[in-house]
């Protein structure tokens, strides 16, 4: 039966291997390949000076689109049909909401590929379990010896 | 006088006469032992100057006049911004003596006594002016509640412990809730009054302030910040470092003469399109961009609130800028180009990759104009501006007058929905000066200024290369590591006070100083500056963190050579 993965991504370099991955799962299994990004201008609260939200938040949301433009064209590729969603708001928040509404069967986290790797580690693994306790749902994070099942 | 025949008896006709000169004669006698003024008699004055042990002026000062033992004065005046007083003398002739109190808060009383010879001039020759009186300063309780107000109110904003207006606030209410209830307790525990702190608030800045932001609320709708980014890929042609010279100008431009974190906002995400579509790290196009917006926001007087602010404290207008510290900013910007491109020769000598079509199209989409029509009014709205400041001095139009022309004609003729555009200013920033203003008020009216002040007087010896040096790079220092707006507006007064008091230097060299250091020394670290911090938030949004390591790696050698650079120019100009 085809399942719907929901890859969570940034666009970034360390995001590709995880797209990569998820792509990689998506025709081995033909699942539905769905990229995933939360568009979030609480770093505004940083300037000390004026500011539009409004219009920030169109500009990343640009951006956003971009980078998910990006990743389908990688999994397509790839021979993978992917489509992508765009929310705003807080990440864990969203991503809960966006399992339950498109009823996705499995979520694929990236690791963190930064200086900060271990504490943000720590964080995406206590993400990965309060998803699968609200939801159900298997959170994969790629690298890991184990996932959330 | 009335005929009274007719009314009184008879023998009162002889009295009455008598009594009505009688009453006469003694009322005039009244009058003239009561009056202290007569006619024609001539005003006499004690005039003066109060300053402090500095020689500057000292301002509101009570000055009470006292003859003879009498215990209420005889006359009273404040002193003005400039120290000065007078005193009119009443017109006794029965003076014997002549005093006077001197009393500010945060200084010792004073009292002058006249000799024979003073005493002698104010009464025979019409009055005197006196030599200046020199006040001491008197470090109470209230100095220590204003100086660990301020710096509790800079750790609290440097920490991000509170938003920087609600540390403004906390510092305003701390200052004045002493003031006025712990006053009542302990005379020493006063700061300032409100009316005082108010005097220091400047409303130039604030209505300068808003005007832009208005001006800049209308010019952000039109995305013509997005579409220079793209003109700049397009000029490039897949070469990099092309790209990345056109990126730093169109930045250090835009940040000159609009904002540099608006400009960061919305050019960063184009950047990082421009960047994936071409293949090259981000980082290599966003960092130039980022150290380039600092540099140009410190060109103009508009560029920067700090510049706003330095300028109209020292009365500096646009065209000075221009004349004064614009040629050694672009020189500056030059070497931080060359900088650049040295410092990412790796990156930009790496193969460009070939972008899909769909990309293409969506970067040229992204970076369209929003509303053409918009921008032509726009344009021509601040094209005037610029105009006008430029021009308007020679009409005495100030910088302030202009930026509220160009916000009402953007208001009237661009954008008519005004909800929009005030949604656009920001106000909890114009709060924030203003609390800002009042803090450093209280900072200086305690005396804590002039004591940084006399301590690098001491330091640089009254050697005017020297002070300038230490202005520079002390402002850079401190600015990379605490909030400039704050850490300028304490800075002004020290450096008024190094400009009257070391020989040889300009009215003007030492702000400007200021404005290269307070601005130049953004770059030195992420918190440097808000442009470093948003864009440093949006490149994490999409996996490519600039960490704190990684900015001062690249931003402390380009605050160094900017900095250098921005020195000699001063130096060659002003000495």
């Amino acid at each position: 039966m085809t399942m719907r993965i929901l890859c969570a991504t940034r666009g970034g370099e360390a995001s590709i291997h995880t797209q990569e991955v998820a792509i990689a799962r998506a025709y081995q299994d033909k699942d539905e390949l769905v990229f995933f990004y939360v568009v979030d201008v609480k770093f505004l609260a940083l300037a000390d000076y004026a500011m539009r939200p409004d219009l920030v938040t169109e500009e990343m949301d640009r951006m956003a689109e971009f980078l998910m433009t990006m990743a389908v064209e990688r999994a397509e590729s790839h021979g993978v049909s992917a489509t992508y969603l765009i929310k705003h708001g807080s990440f864990p928040e969203q991503v809960v909401q966006t399992i339950r509404e498109e009823h996705i069967g499995l979520l694929v986290l990236g690791m963190p590929g930064n200086d900060e790797s271990a504490f943000k580690l720590a964080e995406l693994q206590s993400l990965a379990a309060s998803i699968h306790r609200a939801t159900g749902i298997e959170v994969w994070i790629p690298g890991l010896n184990q996932a959330e099942k | 006088m009335k005929n009274t025949r007719t009314i009184l008896p008879a023998q009162s006709n002889r009295v009455l006469p008598w009594l009505a000169f009688v009453l006469i004669v003694g009322l005039w006698a009244a009058v003239q032992l009561s009056s202290p003024t007569p006619a024609h008699a001539t005003v006499r004055a004690i005039a003066g100057r109060v300053i402090d042990e500095h020689g500057e002026p000292v301002g509101d000062v009570q000055i009470e006049l006292y003859v003879n033992d009498d215990a209420e004065p005889a006359a009273r005046d404040l002193s003005q911004s400039d120290g000065s007083y007078v005193l009119v003398m009443p017109a006794r002739q029965d003076i014997q003596s002549v005093h006077i109190e001197y009393r500010r808060a945060h200084f010792e009383p004073l009292m002058w006594q006249a000799s024979a010879v003073e005493l002698n001039d104010i009464l025979e020759h019409g009055g005197v002016v006196l030599e200046d009186i020199a006040l001491k300063r008197r470090f109470t309780a209230g100095f220590w509640v204003a100086t660990l107000t301020f710096a509790g109110m800079l750790a609290l904003i440097a920490f991000e412990r509170l938003h920087n207006t609600l540390a403004a606030l906390l510092g305003i209410a701390v200052i004045f809730g002493v003031s006025v209830v712990g006053s009542a307790i302990t005379p020493s525990l006063f700061v300032i009054g409100f009316e005082q702190a108010l005097s220091h608030v400047d409303f130039n800045v604030i209505f300068l302030l808003l005007g832009m932001m208005i001006v800049i609320g209308v010019v952000e709708e039109t995305g013509v910040f997005q579409w220079l980014a793209y003109q700049a890929f397009r000029i490039a042609r897949g070469k990099v470092w092309l790209l990345v010279v056109i990126l730093m100008l169109v930045t250090t431009l835009l940040s000159a003469l609009l904002d540099n974190v608006i400009t960061m906002l919305l050019i960063a995400p184009i950047t990082i399109e421009i960047a994936l579509v071409m293949g090259i790290n981000p980082l290599a196009l966003l960092l130039p961009e980022i150290l380039s917006s600092n540099v140009g926001g410190v060109s103009t007087l508009v560029g920067t609130p700090t510049n706003i602010m330095i300028g109209t404290y020292a009365d500096l207008g646009f065209n000075d800028f221009l004349a004064n510290l614009t040629p050694g900013v672009l020189v500056a910007e030059a070497a931080l180009i060359g900088f650049m491109l040295l410092w990412y020769r790796k990156e930009y000598r790496k193969p460009v990759a070939k972008p899909s079509k769909a990309l293409l199209q969506r970067l040229e989409e992204n970076a369209r104009i929003k509303d053409p029509d918009m921008l032509k009014k726009a344009g021509i709205v601040f094209g005037v501006l610029i105009g006008l400041f430029i021009f308007g001095e020679s009409i005495h139009l100030t910088p302030t007058v202009s930026a509220i022309i160009g916000a009402v004609a953007m208001l009237i003729w661009v954008h008519p929905h005004i909800d929009d555009m005030m949604s656009a200013v920001d106000w909890t920033t114009l709060i924030f000066f203003i609390g800002l203003f009042m803090v450093v008020g209280a900072v200086q009216e305690v005396g804590l200024i002039s004591l940084i002040a006399k301590a690098i007087a001491d330091l640089v010896g009254g050697s005017p290369i020297a002070t300038l040096l230490v202005v520079i790079w002390v402002s850079a220092l401190f600015s990379g590591l605490v909030e400039n707006i704050p850490f300028a507006a304490a800075m002004l007064p020290v450096a008024a006070y190094l400009t009257r008091t070391v020989a040889g230097l300009d009215d003007s060299v030492l702000f400007y100083g200021l404005a290269i250091g307070a601005g130049l020394g953004g770059n030195s670290s992420l918190i440097g500056s808000s442009p470093n911090l948003v864009t440093a938030g949006i490149a994490k949004r999409v996996d490519y963190p600039i960490t704190f390591k990684r900015f001062l790696k690249v931003g402390l050698p380009a605050t160094a050579i900017t900095v250098a650079v921005a020195c000699i120019w001063l130096i060659i100009r002003f000495f």
